[in-house]
């Protein structure tokens, strides 16, 4: 049998209709989300339209078609299943919609671990209030166009039968660390017949990429996914499922101070470099250079940043450089043995930025919160971003390693997480009495319509 | 006949994390049941690296126990012991195996839509409405450990 044939190239009037963010990340420093709730359909209903296609007052929403320069600053929209109710969408519609998403984040959050300090109880935004209809996603390239277009939009809203809720700003740290001082985004799939959206920011570069490319039904909605034959479910009619997506958006706040703590106190007590338990936990070095490349050194002498995505797991077959618990080994197996030999069909797109300002280590119980706001795109939420949280995040039997959860993400037990390792010398480590170092402080399942499904809505009238 | 539904349902909170799979087909033909006999001995009698069923459980890893058994000459049972939820495994499950599951339900009566690989929905009614589980309490020695972790463990005792 000779090899694949190469997949499709999406149309221009395909890439017209995707929303942008589902398909390529815009790479800017700022980011705000606005959570709207519907008061008057017919309204709201009608600035969707608007969005759509953009006038002198409201900004269009972004598609996925390629700018021939970038712009300063891209619109994206979001609408939960309580947010369909509330536009009034005809009830066979509604009923088309797959159950995780009616369910909606709160209706799910033992699913994916959200229980505890992060169950919907404690939820900021009005999220957990069934009010969270329409989530706005605008990336900027500075605070000034925030800032300029916010006021454009809020113009609007009122007039639109929209009431703000509620708003969350996100921005780029320095050297493009998340908090915990990790590079971040340096992983992301590869959409079969996607373009190749080129890098157009300083910092960014193409990195090799050995994995598969991703089917696009795996994350556009009316397109064979990731499984052979499998359509993901999408409502119904094809004008207001094709070519939309979904998307679990999340706040999720990092304790900095008892992150780094830990590394001490584990440091300390076991005798092992607190950097090399900080790379074990993630996987890369705090710089982004992967274990699996580089398992002694995060400054490896002949490893460039093109590279830093360029392997498997073929030569680490024991954990012994790449931890099976780490967390981009389980978020991202690759091509390492796990339960359901799934490794590389339930990945899922992650967008989003920092909020709140650098970690000081000098100044560690300042009080402020910092953390993500994140949105994690895929067709299915079910068997994407809910399967990993809960067989890959919240659990680690798929992967050999028992019930230990995700050492960064993972919403820990009351009694504390474990995470085990081999050191330089091929000696194990066991950490133990882990805290959570995350907690969910909001989240929402989003439908992502097509442009042109945002016009249906309008037309409904 | 429908096999009965199971009687008792223990509490999520002392779920074991194995499930028991009782899957009950039923045969339609004498004939279906001569090549069901032709098709499962020839497999079954396979070294394990060459045995299609041996290949693609050792895959999905999620599976303790397989066996297959004729009840009498009109229904074939497959039992086995799962880790997990069959719902969230369902598509890995067909993806690896869904050609096993076509070569026997093509024999069955009253059988899903085949392929299963584009009737992945039908074909988890199917087997949900065949499953006879087991009566009361699920047993298992070990309630928390998976294939996986098992495997680990063995591999670091050697």
């Amino acid at each position: 049998m000779g090899p694949a044939a190469a997949p499709a190239a999406l149309t221009s009037q395909q890439l017209a209709d995707i929303q942008g963010l589902i398909l390529r990340s815009y790479k800017m420093p700022r980011i705000r989300g606005f959570v709207l709730r519907v008061d008057d359909p017919l309204a709201a209903r009608s600035l969707l339209g608007r969005l759509a296609e953009g006038d002198s007052q409201v900004p269009a929403v972004r598609s996925a078609a390629p700018w021939q320069s970038k712009p300063e600053f891209c619109l994206n929209v979001g609408i939960t299943f309580d947010g369909l109710r509330a536009l009034r969408i005809p009830a066979k519609s509604l009923a088309s919609f797959p159950e995780e998403f009616v369910a909606g984040a709160a209706g799910r959050a033992a699913e994916v671990g959200d229980t505890g300090k992060s169950a919907p109880e404690h939820w900021v935004g009005g999220l957990n209030t069934g009010q969270a209809h329409v989530l706005l996603s605008l990336s900027a390239q500075s605070d000034d166009v925030v800032s300029d277009v916010s006021r454009s939009l809020r113009a609007v809203f009122a007039a639109s039968g929209a009431a703000e809720l509620f708003f969350a700003d996100g921005a780029m740290l320095p050297n493009f660390r998340a908090h915990f001082d990790y590079a971040d985004g340096i992983s992301q799939p590869k959409v079969a017949g996607a373009p190749a959206y080129k890098p157009d920011s300083a910092h960014s570069v193409e990195l090799a990429d050995p994995l598969d490319q991703v089917p696009l039904g795996a994350f556009v909605l009316g397109y064979e996914s990731q499984h052979r034959g499998l359509l993901y479910p999408y409502p119904a009619p094809d004008a207001l499922g094709r070519n939309g997506s979904f998307a679990a958006l999340r706040i999720l706040r990092q304790d900095c101070a008892a992150f780094e703590r830990y590394l001490d106190q584990q440091s300390q007590a076991l005798q092992v470099d607190r950097e090399l338990i900080a790379a074990k936990l993630c996987g890369r070095w705090r710089n982004g250079v992967p274990l699996a490349l580089s398992p002694d050194s995060g400054e490896p002498v002949a490893l460039p940043r093109e590279q830093w995505n360029n392997f498997d797991y073929s030569n680490d077959p024991q954990g012994a450089r790449c931890p099976f618990g780490s967390h981009i080994r389980r978020n991202n197996p690759r091509n390492t043995p796990v339960s359901g030999n799934g490794g590389q069909r339930h990945r899922i797109m992650r967008r989003g930025l920092p909020y709140g300002p650098p970690f000081d280590p000098s100044n560690p119980d300042d009080g402020i919160e910092r953390g993500l706001l994140g949105l994690f795109i895929c067709g299915s939420l079910k068997d994407q971003f809910e399967f990993l949280m809960k067989h890959w995040v919240q659990d680690g039997d798929f992967i050999g390693m028992g019930e230990d959860r995700d050492p960064i993400v993972g919403n820990q037990p009351e009694s504390g997480g474990r995470f085990r390792f081999r050191d330089t010398n091929g000696k194990r480590v066991t950490l133990r009495g882990m805290p959570s170092f995350v907690t969910t402080r909001g989240a929402a399942y989003c439908f992502l319509p097509s442009i042109s499904a945002l016009k249906w809505i309008a037309a409904l009238g | 006949m429908t096999p009965a539904a199971t009687p008792v349902t223990p509490a999520p909170e002392a779920a074991p994390r194995q499930n028991p799979l009782t899957l009950v087909m039923k045969i339609k033909s004498r004939a279906d049941y001569n090549a069901l006999v032709k098709l499962l001995t020839e497999m079954q009698s396979l070294p394990r690296d060459k045995n299609p069923i041996m290949v693609a459980l050792d895959r999905i890893a999620t599976v303790h126990f397989a066996r297959f058994v004729f009840l009498g000459k009109t229904k074939l049972a497959v039992i086995t012991t799962y880790d997990g939820s069959f719902e969230d495994y369902l598509n890995d499950f067909i993806n690896v195996i869904g050609k096993i599951f076509d070569a026997l339900l093509q024999h069955m009566a009253d059988a899903p839509p085949l392929p299963v690989e584009n009737n992945r929905q039908a074909f988890m009614e199917y087997v949900r409405a065949n499953d006879l589980r087991c009566l009361g309490t699920f047993y298992s020695a070990y309630p928390k450990l998976g294939v996986k972790t098992i495997l680990a463990n063995a591999q670091d005792e050697e």
